[in-house]
């Protein structure tokens, strides 16, 4: 076993329980500073990732993989769990109790984020999923005193569990037929497979627990409820983090295991793109609650970051990750301004943005700019991701006609989408008759955060080739695991996981 | 550094001078003014230098690459030959001299930083027109000119009358400027270049290069002379455009911009020499060509315009009139094949039509603004400079030999009298319209200077200042004597004549040696026009014409209602256009297409919205639901 592999991970943990014990000693005025502490501390870790740069290995036998691919996405993680801890500690006066616990929450949800980059088995995918599912259980619900937020959670805990359930049964059905859950074991095998009905159920139960973390149709129903209720800066890093993790597992998945089988799943993934697209547009339209417009938005994007799954290409999967990238500096954007405007007015809906660019102009400028990235409009990162992402599938349409009119879809998609998304900023600018005009303060460790987003979307927008080419190397496929270093392998089974 | 690449540096300076005053000098109005009337003189210098050192040579090309898109290269060149070389000393030299009036007439303006470095970006512009070697470049900088001439007719902005003529001026010379890029289109569509020097080797070496498109890539260049030089019907703007201030007025109308469309014309004058042919749908005009059209046109213009100036009691709009009519002249010469007597006309105009506006100028600022010609009366007394150097221009325009007017008007009137190319019709024309000049300008000169006074303001007016006056004695020079300077044979050069010289006295009587029926008719013309003029206005202290005329007088005080009619056209047309345009975008556009898409987009929003219904079992429901939805996409086929 390979321990020094799991240091980001093992920092990250050590982080969380520090904070609870530090909790003890610190008067309740300042437990809000230690969300800052934490936040400067990953980004002494992120800064420690570079130096893992072009490492690779793997950890419990296969079932922890340490590649280009999982380590894109663990700096992609951390930095969103920098970003979020800020806007947490900003949020910190609407979270009546315990906001030192939130923070370690969010950071132990970090932990399994990065756990699920590696996972390489299905126990492991297992495991890491469930750190983040029952962390964010309790996160959603946090604000106890606030109806909708329990109500969030509640919603969350039992449709969660019962995507675990799938999730879980589809993990025995694929070891019942194959006799392994180590993902580089089953790409040997799965060619045998590829026919047998039960393998496929197994993967399609699989599929769908994922499809339940990235909220893609036919799973996303319960996104709107969740996103509205969380606390915001818990919705935030179940928008960014927790769709990242599904898709980085979905990615390994097909990459490595299922590529004999989800060749055939391409009309699959290519429905559930489109319909996923089109429901998040469509719905995201008549809202005028912020957090559920931005929920039905995420859903939406789930639907374009499959087109790059569903492309089944390198191009496609660094799309998938380049995407990714814009995306969390623009949610992240968005939802710091609607924590903002949130803890100092409590309104939640479009009309509480009136004069906003007279109460402050930077959170107006700032969510214009996610809006108008989210809709893609050059130059910002939005725009580009999405051309790479629609380019990787108009590229696929020479070997299959469809992917044209999957192309077509997203792009009528987009369309729509301009719709709300400008809806928002007419609200912020020409609103008539503003009631509240009064100056919203933003501190200076917020105001970094809105710097770093907004320079995040210009910068991946204005000169994508550094990321692209990042992305590109992260998703060329691993050496052929030498299936010869077999140890003995410490599977969990599945009874002593529960 | 070649000859030919300091014409380079006349194009340059007066731009330079706009830049500078724009950027550095605009709150130094005397500065400005300086700067401005220096980069003009010395471009006047170095064309003068030019003109003198190029003149035996046929034509020198300075050019520099600019664009290369596909096969069509264009340059930045510029040609100096005898058409080029002329112009430039008339846009340089006239030019010059208005620069300096016009520092004496608007020193008092407290925008005068503006005024030098429009004046200056105009200069600027013209010079580009005359010295271009390529259609894209003329077109470029005829539409500078297009632009500098809004800002300086409306350089009074805060006046409305002022802001509507300068829009007047641009819309109208836009319509024009349409045509002549369809006509740039078409030539370069058909011949595969912009170049003149390109063009005239083609056409030369195969005549029918145009094919069945020759008449109308005749007319439609022609469409931006019409723009340009206020040609029926594209007229109505330049009467308008005296809203500006009068040495405005002056460059404008004399020597420059209407002079741009003949000008071109004549630079492009082998275009019209191609076989002439039109296309299937115009057959009925096979037997025509585009020449005979121009000529026509620019006959009905010159005749239309007298008899609206008979008319007309405002003195700069008199001119104005007049203007146009020696237009129509100068359009109808280059129509009967003969563009080296418009050229001519051209020059002549330019020194006696800017003296002419300049002395009226002088009278203007003498009675503070007054242009009622019929509230003057008597100003021989009073401005005896003014008076003499505007009867020289008045002589001049009414050609009365020796002065520079008889010999130009002449040689238009001998090419109508041609055998070959002329026209009897035109020449009758041309001669009426010759009486009909000398009849409105004395009238003008009657009324206004001599007679009895009018008005109290008279009494005190005085000698306009030696900045104003100097300008008026030093074009009353050339109005006089250009008929004797060689010009028609320098001009002439330009078109491939060639003609032998003769000494200055053989001169003064060559047109009723080249062509005795011309000159003849056309002195008997004048002095018909002077006798009535002399007839009716000696004494008059009101206009005895409405009486004796009634509805006709008032149809051309009206100015034949043109801007009226146009008017209720454009109100028509336009009205129903919008009208259209409304109705198709309100029901169509907005109401099928954006709140159709808008509305069914909105619809399938809110049914979807209906599975959302908050309920946990639903949810739950759904959520299994999808799983076997997916399950039997993929294993139920």
């Amino acid at each position: 076993m390979n321990a020094a592999l799991m240091i980001l991970e093992i920092a990250v943990l050590v982080l969380g329980i520090a904070l609870l014990l530090l909790d003890l000693w610190t008067p309740p005025a300042r437990k809000r500073l230690l969300g800052y502490g934490a936040a400067v501390a990953l980004v002494v870790v992120l800064a420690y990732s570079f130096k893992l740069t072009g490492e690779t290995g793997f950890a419990f036998g296969q079932a922890y993989a340490f590649d280009g691919l999982a380590l894109f996405f663990k700096r992609f993680f951390l930095l969103a769990a920098i970003l979020v801890l800020v806007m947490a500690a900003e949020f910190s006066d609407r979270i009546a109790s315990g906001i030192s616990e939130f923070y370690s929450l969010i950071l132990f949800a970090l932990a399994g984020m990065m756990f699920a980059a590696s996972a390489n088995s299905f126990p492991m995918l297992f495991v890491s999923l469930e750190l983040i599912t029952v962390t964010f259980y309790v996160l959603t619900s946090f604000q106890r005193n606030r109806l909708a937020s329990l109500e969030a959670g509640v919603k969350y805990l039992i449709l969660g569990a019962l995507s675990s359930a799938f999730l879980v049964y589809g993990i025995a059905l694929v070891y019942g037929a194959s006799g392994t859950m180590d993902f580089a074991e089953l790409a040997g095998k799965s060619a045998a497979l590829k026919d047998q009905p039960l393998f496929l159920l197994g993967l399609l139960l699989v599929l769908a627990g994922l499809g339940f973390k990235i909220a893609a149709f036919p799973f996303q129903i319960w996104a709107p409820d969740v996103y509205q209720g969380s606390p915001a800066p818990a919705t935030a890093f179940l928008a960014v983090g927790s769709k990242a993790a599904g898709f980085v597992l979905l990615l390994r998945l097909f990459n490595t295991v299922g590529l004999d089988v989800t060749w055939h799943w391409e009309k699959l993934l290519m429905v559930m793109a489109a319909v996923t697209i089109l429901y998040g547009n469509l719905c995201a339209i008549p809202q005028r609650n912020l957090k559920r417009l931005l929920g039905y938005s995420s859903i939406a994007h789930a639907g374009y970051l499959l087109l790059g799954v569903a492309a089944m290409s390198p191009a496609g999967s660094t799309a998938v990750l380049y995407y990714l990238a814009g995306y969390l500096f623009t949610v992240l954007a968005a939802f710091s301004v609607l924590a903002i405007i949130i803890r100092k007015t409590d309104i939640e809906d479009v009309s509480g943005l009136a004069g906003l660019n007279q109460r402050s102009p930077l959170l107006a400028a700032t969510l214009t700019l996610a809006m108008v990235s989210l809709a893609g409009v050059p130059p910002l990162a939005g725009f580009f991701g999405k051309f790479l992402l629609l380019k990787s599938v108009v590229e696929q349409g020479g070997s299959y006609y469809a992917y044209y009119w999957l192309a077509a879809v997203a792009l009528a998609g987009v369309v729509i989408s301009f719709w709300y998304y400008f809806g928002v900023i007419r609200a912020i600018y020409w609103s008539k008759d503003p009631a509240d005009l009064s100056p919203i303060e933003v501190s200076l460790p917020a105001r970094i955060c809105l710097y770093a987003c907004i320079a995040g979307m210009l910068f991946l927008g204005l000169f994508p080739n550094r990321l692209v080419e990042n992305a590109r190397a992260a998703v060329l496929p691993p050496p052929p695991a030498k299936i010869a270093e077999k140890t003995a392998v410490a599977v969990a089974s599945p009874a002593s996981i529960k | 550094m070649k000859l030919e690449d300091y014409s380079w540096i006349v194009l340059l300076l007066p731009l330079a001078a706009a830049a500078i005053i724009t950027l550095f000098t605009q709150r130094h109005g005397k500065l400005s003014a300086q700067i401005s009337i220096a980069a003009v003189a010395t471009s006047f210098l170095l064309s003068l230098f030019l003109l003198i050192t190029l003149r035996e040579t046929s034509h020198a090309i300075s050019a520099i690459n600019w664009l290369a898109i596909g096969n069509l290269k264009v340059e930045i060149g510029l040609r100096l030959d005898h058409l080029s070389l002329l112009m430039l000393l008339i846009v340089t030299g006239v030019g010059g001299a208005i620069h300096v009036y016009s520092w004496g007439y608007m020193q008092a303006d407290r925008c005068v930083s503006r005024y030098f470095a429009s004046l200056s970006l105009f200069t600027f512009s013209m010079l580009g027109i005359v010295l271009a070697n390529n259609f894209v470049m003329m077109f470029i900088f005829w539409e500078l000119v297009g632009v500098s001439s809004y800002l300086l007719i409306g350089f009074w902005y805060e006046k409305a009358s002022a802001a509507d003529a300068a829009k007047k001026a641009f819309i109208t010379n836009r319509l024009g400027d349409f045509g002549f890029l369809l006509g740039i289109i078409l030539i370069w569509a058909t011949l595969g270049s912009v170049e003149f020097d390109a063009l005239k080797t083609t056409l030369a070496a195969h005549p029918a290069a145009l094919g069945s498109m020759a008449g109308v890539a005749g007319l439609l260049i022609f469409c931006g002379a019409m723009g340009k030089s206020a040609q029926f019907p594209l007229h109505v703007w330049l009467p308008d455009a005296m809203e500006g201030p009068t040495p405005v007025s002056a460059l404008i109308h004399a020597a420059t911009m209407v002079a741009a469309g003949v000008y071109m014309l004549c630079r492009v004058f082998f275009l019209y020499e191609a076989a002439p042919a039109w296309p299937e749908c115009l057959a009925f005009l096979n037997g025509i060509t585009a020449l005979n059209i121009i000529s026509w046109i620019g006959g009905f213009t010159a005749l239309l315009a007298a008899l609206i100036a008979v008319q007309q009691n405002d003195i700069k709009r008199i001119l104005a009139y007049s203007t146009l009519s020696q237009l129509g002249y100068m359009v109808m010469a280059v129509g009967l094949a003969a563009p080296g007597a418009g050229m001519f006309h051209l020059t002549t105009h330019a020194f006696f039509k800017a003296l002419l506006f300049l002395g009226a100028g002088s009278v203007i600022h003498a009675l503070h603004h007054e242009q009622d010609i019929w509230k003057m009366g008597g100003l021989k007394k009073k401005m005896p400079v003014t008076f003499w150097t505007f009867l020289v221009g008045t002589l001049a325009l009414c050609g009365v030999p020796p002065f520079s007017g008889f010999y130009s008007k002449d040689a238009i009137l001998a090419a109508a009298a041609d055998p070959v190319h002329g026209n009897v019709g035109l020449f009758i024309l041309a001669v009426l319209v010759a009486a009909l000049t000398t009849f409105y300008m004395f009238r003008l000169i009657f009324v206004a200077f001599l007679g009895p006074v009018k008005d109290q303001a008279v009494d005190q007016a005085l000698e306009s200042p030696g900045i104003m006056v100097w300008p008026l004695r030093l074009l009353a020079v050339p109005s006089v004597l250009a008929g004797f300077w060689g010009l028609e044979l320098f001009i002439g050069g330009a078109f491939g004549e060639t003609a032998h010289a003769l000494s200055w006295h053989e001169k003064i009587f060559a047109p009723l040696n080249h062509s005795p029926l011309a000159a003849l008719f056309g002195l008997f013309a004048t002095m018909v026009g002077l006798g009535a003029a002399w007839q009716l206005y000696a004494k008059a202290v009101q206009d005895p014409l409405p009486e004796k005329l009634g509805l006709l007088s008032r149809a051309m005080r009206n100015r034949f209602y043109f801007d009226e009619i146009y008017r209720v056209l454009i109100a028509i047309t336009h009205e129903l256009l919008s009208r259209l345009a409304n109705w198709f975008d309100r029901w169509i556009v907005a109401g099928l297409m954006v709140r159709g898409t808008h509305g069914t987009t909105e619809l399938f929003g809110r049914a979807l919205r209906l599975a959302q219904t908050g309920n946990l079992q639903t949810y739950a429901f759904l959520f299994a639901a999808g799983v076997v939805l997916v399950l039997w996409f993929v294993l139920g086929h």
